[in-house]
């Protein structure tokens, strides 16, 4: 009772402060909305289109495939293609920023492909230098498809000795054989071509990855997990606060035992983290339209990312003096645990030995949760997260506990 | 009967360098009564309040608050006691009656009895009207009577109050002390600390005089003028350098003691200010200084602490 009187005083004061406010909950709503919005919006992680401009000066099949890999149903996402006959005026539409780059086939590709000893033919990729992305998707391509025509080409070279040594001496259908092993190569080839790049989040799918999360929402899962230590901390520090301004000595001076004072702090902080979280989530539900999966999980989830941030919160202020050194020490702690985890980068995707490294911060292992229930994921993905997730919370507690015992005592 | 029995109490902080706080402090406070701790700043008057709060731990010594003692039990000591604290601890973002309402559940009240008796101390500390405004809209005097009034919710047997009236109107004090005088009619023992030594003469049933961690006098307020006897204190105040009068004064016959103080008047403590002032008067004109002002006065709580320190109460 006692203690949640503390609490109460406690949580009400955090969010009376606009500060805090706009560290809680408005920091982080504009930073997803803004990364959102650069990343496409609505649907998974997308990169902008780029402005590409084709000129196909072969005007075989070796161009004519090319192009219409350019113009592909599934690049249609990354490249606006337009096509055009002058290859001066394709370089200059990207003198002038018109598009972003510019494909020329040069004449002969075919022949020099389907030459038994190929003279070297460059297609050509003009870019305006300060675009990378769209260039290096649109020269892949073009790399793509010349490989496999080469191969085609040799293929079909290899058929039609093969078919000497057998005894095959007409000319006709020693060519018949080759165009047709050549076609059906290159057919082939394109089929499982390299450069279908896909939209895809930079997160790592979940269990039974069906749905296809909200960018902005993704994005705000990592702020918010973020900024909840920063919002614990606030409530956190009113420890350090209370005791310079005589607060925390007068209530020692009541019957209110010193384990309830305590008690009542660390409700305080749990709750501030907890509303914090919860005014997140709807926020990003209502604002971005953000799923965060079925809510079993995602309750689970909130209540151990808050034990997280308050158990943090606390231990960050427990061993401070002052409410600088719990300000500064604890901001160091804070980006570096964000940092690593991934959860404001969007980097949590990478794999690999970072996929380690991301562990080491309780943020990544809630965000691996968060990643299971938002692709639809249910209890089996989350337990692991979770169990890792307060584990991390205990031994800061614990810890915190025995500063203050220490401090306190 | 002793509300509170202080046994040779002693307090350095951060030892073995630090300030030795208290030093070996014993006095009794009587059921009933007011007793003041009147000492310079840096006396150890909050520190020995601190102890009997059970905030601090004692190096050795021992202090029983109502037959319990601080140490082995302090949870019986905190329900017996109200503490002012010093410096006004209070929640500035919260208004006086939601300030009053906290420290009203932190001394374990709840529900109408609380509401009831906050109502009570509003009037009590005569803030009723402005209950609703928040502590940081309150002057100096309004604040200190909510840090008074949040003492007094659980109706606690024993008051400290530790320098009640620092930095506010003279009305505002006026109020606090009648405030005192009347808690303590109706039964409330009254631990209060001060360097004003007007405040300690008024309120006061016996005094204890700290300086430097110890007590160098307790009693009654007879007992303690008695103490430096028949002495009569004179203020003289001269045009010229006043630092060489008073060095000349010093050995003249019948004068117990000289004080000077910053651009202030010397005071003199004379054994018999009749035979004494016409060989002040020489002396001063023999250094070809006036004399500007003069001020005979009875012994008080004031000379007291110069007659035992050398020093003035106030710095
Ligand atoms: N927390 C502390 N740490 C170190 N020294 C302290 C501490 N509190 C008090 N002191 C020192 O102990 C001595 C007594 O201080 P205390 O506050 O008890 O005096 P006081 O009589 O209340 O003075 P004032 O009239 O200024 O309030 C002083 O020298 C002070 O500097
Ligand atoms: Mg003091």
């Amino acid at each position: 009772m006692r203690a949640l009187a503390i609490a109460w005083k406690d949580v009400r004061h955090t969010y009376r402060s606009f500060a805090g406010l706009a560290m809680m909950i408005i920091a982080p709503l504009l930073l997803a909305g803004a990364i959102g919005a650069a990343f496409g919006g609505g649907g998974g992680f997308s990169v902008p289109i780029t402005k590409t401009v084709v000129v196909d000066l072969d005007g075989g099949a070796a161009g004519g495939a090319l192009v219409s890999a350019l113009t592909s149903e599934r690049l249609a996402d990354l490249l606006a293609v337009t096509k055009t006959t002058d290859a001066a005026a394709a370089r200059a539409s990207v003198d002038t920023g018109e598009a972003e780059v510019a494909v020329i086939v040069p004449a002969g590709l075919t022949a020099a492909l389907s030459a038994a000893s190929p003279a070297p033919v460059d297609v050509e990729i003009y870019k305006d230098p300060t675009s990378t992305l769209g260039p290096a998707i649109a020269g892949s391509v073009v790399q793509d498809l010349v490989q496999s025509l080469n191969g085609a080409r040799a293929a079909a070279s290899a058929a039609a000795q093969l078919a000497a040594m057998q005894g095959i001496t007409d000319s006709a259908r020693l060519t018949a054989l080759a165009a047709k092993t050549a076609q059906a190569f290159s057919a082939d080839a394109q089929k499982g071509g390299t450069y279908a790049v896909g939209s895809r989040a930079p997160v790592t799918p979940g269990g039974s990855g069906s749905t296809k999360p909200n960018t902005a929402g993704q994005i705000l899962v990592g702020m918010m997990l973020f900024f909840t230590l920063f919002g614990a901390a606030t409530p956190a520090r009113s420890i350090i606060d209370e005791q310079r301004e005589g607060t925390l000595s007068r209530l020692f001076t009541t019957s209110t035992p010193r384990s309830v004072v305590l008690g009542g702090k660390y409700i305080s902080v749990f709750l501030v983290v907890l509303l914090q979280t919860v005014i997140l989530l709807v926020a990003g539900r209502l604002l971005f339209g953000a799923h965060w999966g079925s809510i079993g999980p995602v309750i689970v989830l909130v209540l151990a990312g808050a034990l997280v941030a308050a158990s943090l919160g606390l231990l960050t202020v427990s061993y401070a003096k002052t409410p600088a050194q719990a300000g500064g020490g604890s901001a160091g702690i804070f980006v570096f645990l964000g940092l690593i985890s991934g959860s404001f980068t969007g980097t949590a995707s990478i794999g690999g030995a970072y996929d380690v490294v991301r562990h080491i911060s309780p943020l990544g292992w809630l965000i691996d949760g968060w990643n299971h229930t938002m692709f639809g994921g249910s209890w089996g993905g989350i337990v692991v997260p979770v169990l890792a997730a307060l584990a991390f919370a205990v031994v800061f507690f614990g810890v915190a506990t025995f500063f203050f015992r220490r401090r306190f005592a | 009967m002793d509300a509170i029995v202080v046994d040779k109490l002693r307090k350095q902080f951060d030892p073995p360098k630090g300030p030795v706080a208290v030093d070996g402090v014993s006095f009794a406070i009587r059921e009933g009564e007011i007793f003041s701790l009147l000492g310079p700043n840096g006396a150890g008057k909050t520190t020995t309040i601190s102890i009997l709060s059970c905030l601090l731990k004692p190096d050795a010594g021992e202090a029983d608050i109502g037959g319990f003692s601080v140490i082995r039990k302090p949870d019986e000591v905190k329900k017996l006691i109200g503490v002012v604290p010093q410096d006004i601890a209070l929640y500035d973002d919260l208004s006086g009656r939601e300030n009053l309402m906290f420290w009203g559940r932190m001394y374990g009240l709840s529900g109408s009895a609380l509401s009831k008796r906050v109502d009570e101390v509003l009037e009590l500390i005569g803030l009723t009207d402005r209950q609703k405004d928040r502590v940081d809209k309150y002057s100096g005097g309004m604040k200190r009577r909510v840090n008074i009034g949040a003492a007094l919710l659980h109706k606690p047997k024993i008051l400290y109050l530790d320098e009640p009236t620092v930095g506010i109107d003279p009305q505002s004090r006026r109020a606090i002390l009648d405030g005192v005088k009347d808690l303590n009619s109706q039964g409330m023992t009254v631990l209060y600390t001060t360097h004003y030594m007007e405040e300690a003469q008024e309120l006061s049933d016996r005094v204890g005089i700290m300086d430097h961690g110890r007590m160098i006098a307790v009693g009654t307020q007879p007992e303690l003028v008695r103490l430096v006897g028949e002495k009569t204190r004179i203020d003289l105040g001269v045009d010229k350098d006043s630092h060489q009068l008073a060095e000349h004064w010093r050995a003249l016959p019948g004068v117990a003691s000289v004080t000077e103080e910053e651009a202030g008047p010397l005071s003199i403590l004379a054994e018999d200010a009749n035979t004494l002032m016409p060989l002040l008067f020489d002396s001063a004109r023999a250094a070809g200084a006036r004399v500007t002002k003069i001020d005979l006065a009875e012994p008080n709580l004031e000379m007291v602490f110069l007659h035992l320190t050398g020093r003035a109460l106030r710095d």
